[in-house]
């Protein structure tokens, strides 16, 4: 079974949109509550202080995961270093791909990112996996300046039609891959990409204000690339 | 022995303890996971940088001026205690890797009333070592103010004092309020001074061997090389070994402990002696006795100044304002660690870790470090300051290993310690000996002023939380 780890800063008012726990609805998902503490603060104390808040936020989000379909578990971790700890947990449960929240209404559209040296065969059986047979469409994106490359996206697109999905392919000649994909953002209400995209780790684990910028293109899926998985 | 805590505090607070599963990369508790997130480096970083400033940059000028070059004897002989209980400290730290460090291992293998003295002499200890930092980050700050040319009149004790005073605060408000990761910053600062300490000493070796430049200008003749002055010059510096047990005080922090915190804690003990040694063969073959007595507390300027001019003279003077600031820093800190893990189990009343809701971090232990350092820092009492210190810690590195003997004599099941000393219990009784012998050979006046402490401590346990049982307990 698919399975995706959804991090939340479960302390901040971090929440899950309903529009991505309806994507998130037919898989598995472990949500990660964290809460990332200044170096002068033991983890373990605050746990004595917020364990039990902590708790309570973390059951209700993963009751609403419940709810809308798919089944869900938690993890809360108190720690020193965000990256450190959802890369930890995504390992211990093997995760196919993790989930960074950002709002979004229902999801009628994905952009799916085949940018970079990522690992198309993993994305595209995710995608197929996540979309089942629900009536959402799929943009397979390609940002690249040679001809050759394209026809790995035709092939790709009918790797997905063949599982019946709606599927619509866009290839853009540019230098910014990432200026290009936020471009291609409007119309779509998900994206997907791979680990080693550019710039996926700004996206997921960047400063504050390269989190902005998820913000703004709604929630971003990650796949996992089996390099990480076997590590 | 049992395996839960009996028994409350005068509050009615009980310890908080329960079962746990440590990993190399978490701590997990029944509904929780503790990341642990401080690697290797950062232990090191810890430890070499909590001694450092000390030992290189304060000490050279007091122990030179009691026997001059013998006094590479006096920081031998503290390093060799410091790593006779450096051993026993990493069986233990691997066994029990938790917040609170040398208090732990001595409240779950001696009892309650040593672990609550230990525990709260730890806390005294880290506030006078912190303090004694603080001061030579003072004397530094106006010989910074001195070369840039500003005078600062008649009385640079009350400027000393003052500046002293001010860094306290400095930091106490830094550490409550600042949420900026500032451990990459002290493995920076930690790294640059150790690169400036060896390229100095290369330099200062050739030198004073005759191998560049001009025969040094201090003599030989002056020099004590008689035991009890080389021991009692050891029992001063001690302080400059206590960032060691530091490294512990994090334990529950540390990635892969079973490897790291050993490393960590050894490791740094080594480099600094060799450091130590080097730095004082350097100063006292380029001063005499009676000139680094002049010099006082900066006579490394004067060092540097002698071997490499105006330019080492200002090498110096930062790598002093640096290494005395990580030393307070880092200490701080662990004062804070240290307060939290008595408070946990019930030894001091629970208000004493809350969180800051503001800002996440630990106020008022924060507060209970910081206080106390400032009004000790404007003492002004270096070598009072250091040696209450070394006496507070001396007495939990002795209680540390008597621990470790009393633990294996009648070894629990959940007794499991990734490293072993070698030698059954030679080396524990050896350091056991030792640290408290080290005492025996310091100023009167200090051994009053710890010995009121430790009975103050006692005091504290036999009103506030004398039925509360810790013994066995994991």
């Amino acid at each position: 079974m698919t399975h995706v780890l959804v991090p939340v800063a479960i302390l901040e008012g971090g929440t899950v949109s309903p529009g991505l726990m309806n994507l998130l609805g037919t898989v598995d998902v472990t949500v990660l509550g964290y809460h990332v503490l200044p170096e002068q603060t033991p983890p373990d104390q605050a746990r004595l202080q917020y364990e039990d808040h902590a708790t309570d936020a973390l059951e209700d989000l993963t009751d609403e995961f419940r709810t809308a379909g798919g089944a869900a578990d938690s993890r809360l971790v108190f720690t020193h270093d965000r990256e450190q700890t959802v890369e930890r947990v995504a390992d211990e449960i093997g995760a196919n791909a993790l989930a960074i929240s950002g709002p979004t209404g229902d999801v009628e559209r994905v952009l799916v990112s085949l940018s970079g040296d990522v690992a198309v065969e993993r994305i595209l059986s995710f995608v197929a996996e996540l979309v089942g047979d629900r009536d959402i469409g799929v943009t397979l994106f390609l940002v690249t300046e040679e001809e050759a490359t394209t026809q790995r996206l035709e092939s790709a697109a009918e790797r997905l039609r063949r599982d019946g999905i709606s599927v619509q392919t866009t290839v853009v000649a540019s230098d910014s891959p990432f200026e290009a994909l936020i471009d291609e953002v409007p119309g779509h209400d998900a994206v997907i990409m791979g680990e080693k995209a550019p710039s996926f780790r700004s996206l997921v684990f960047g400063e504050e204000s390269d989190r902005v910028a998820s913000a703004s293109v709604g929630p971003v899926l990650v796949v996992r690339s089996a390099e990480t998985l076997d590590t | 022995m049992s395996d839960q805590p009996t028994g409350t505090n005068i509050e009615g607070d009980a310890p908080v303890v329960e079962t746990v599963v440590e990993t190399d990369e978490a701590t997990v508790t029944d509904d929780a996971e503790l990341e642990r997130t401080l690697g290797l480096i950062g232990g090191l970083a810890i430890g070499i940088g909590t001694m450092i400033g000390a030992g290189i940059f304060v000490f050279p000028g007091l122990a030179g001026a009691e026997v001059g070059t013998a006094a590479t004897v006096s920081f031998a002989v503290s390093g060799v205690v410091a790593l006779l209980v450096a051993l026993p400290t990493s069986e233990l730290a691997t066994a029990m890797p938790k917040s609170g460090g040398g208090y732990y291992f001595i409240s779950r293998g001696l009892g309650t009333l040593a672990g609550t003295v230990v525990g709260l002499s730890l806390w005294l200890g880290l506030v006078f070592a912190t303090a004694f930092y603080l001061v030579g980050l003072g004397f530094y700050a106006l010989d910074a103010l001195a070369l840039v040319g500003v005078s600062v009149g008649a009385s640079p004790g009350v400027i000393v004092s003052a500046l002293a005073v001010l860094f306290g605060i400095g930091f106490t408000v830094l550490n409550v309020t600042g949420t900026e990761n500032a451990a990459k910053l002290q493995n920076g600062i930690v790294a640059l001074l150790l690169s400036m300490l060896v390229a100095f000493l290369a330099f200062g070796m050739f030198d004073v061997l005759g191998v560049i430049g001009t025969k040094p200008s201090g003599g030989t003749e002056a020099d004590q090389w008689a035991a009890l002055p080389i021991l009692s010059t050891a029992a001063l510096v001690f302080t400059s070994y206590l960032g060691f047990a530091q490294v512990a005080t994090v334990a529950g922090e540390m990635k892969r402990p079973g490897r790291n915190l050993p490393v960590a804690m050894i490791g740094s003990v080594v480099i600094v002696t060799v450091m130590y040694v080097l730095t004082i063969f350097v100063a006292t073959s380029v001063f005499d006795r009676n000139q680094l007595g002049q010099f006082g507390e900066t006579a490394m300027v004067e060092i540097g100044r002698e071997l490499l001019g105006v330019g080492g003279a200002f090498v110096i003077v930062g790598g002093g304002l640096l290494a005395t600031m990580s030393s307070a820093n880092a200490s701080i800190l662990s004062t804070s660690r240290a307060i939290y893990g008595v408070s946990k189990d019930a030894l001091l009343p629970r208000w004493a870790s809350r969180i800051n809701l503001r800002y996440g971090t630990p106020h008022v232990a924060l507060g209970m470090a910081g206080g106390p350092i400032i009004v000790l820092a404007a003492t002004r009492e270096v070598q009072l300051l250091a040696e209450v210190a070394s006496f507070l810690h001396l007495i939990m590195y002795g209680l540390i290993c008597v621990a470790l003997v009393a633990i294996r004599r009648d070894e629990p099941e959940w007794y499991d310690p990734a490293f072993r000393v070698p030698g059954g219990p030679a080396i524990p009784v050896v350091g056991a000996v030792s640290s408290f012998g080290l005492i025996a050979f310091m100023d009167p006046r200090s051994i009053a002023v710890g010995a009121v402490v430790i009975l103050a401590t006692a005091g504290w346990y036999l009103y506030y939380a004398r039925d509360v049982k810790l013994r066995g307990v994991l």
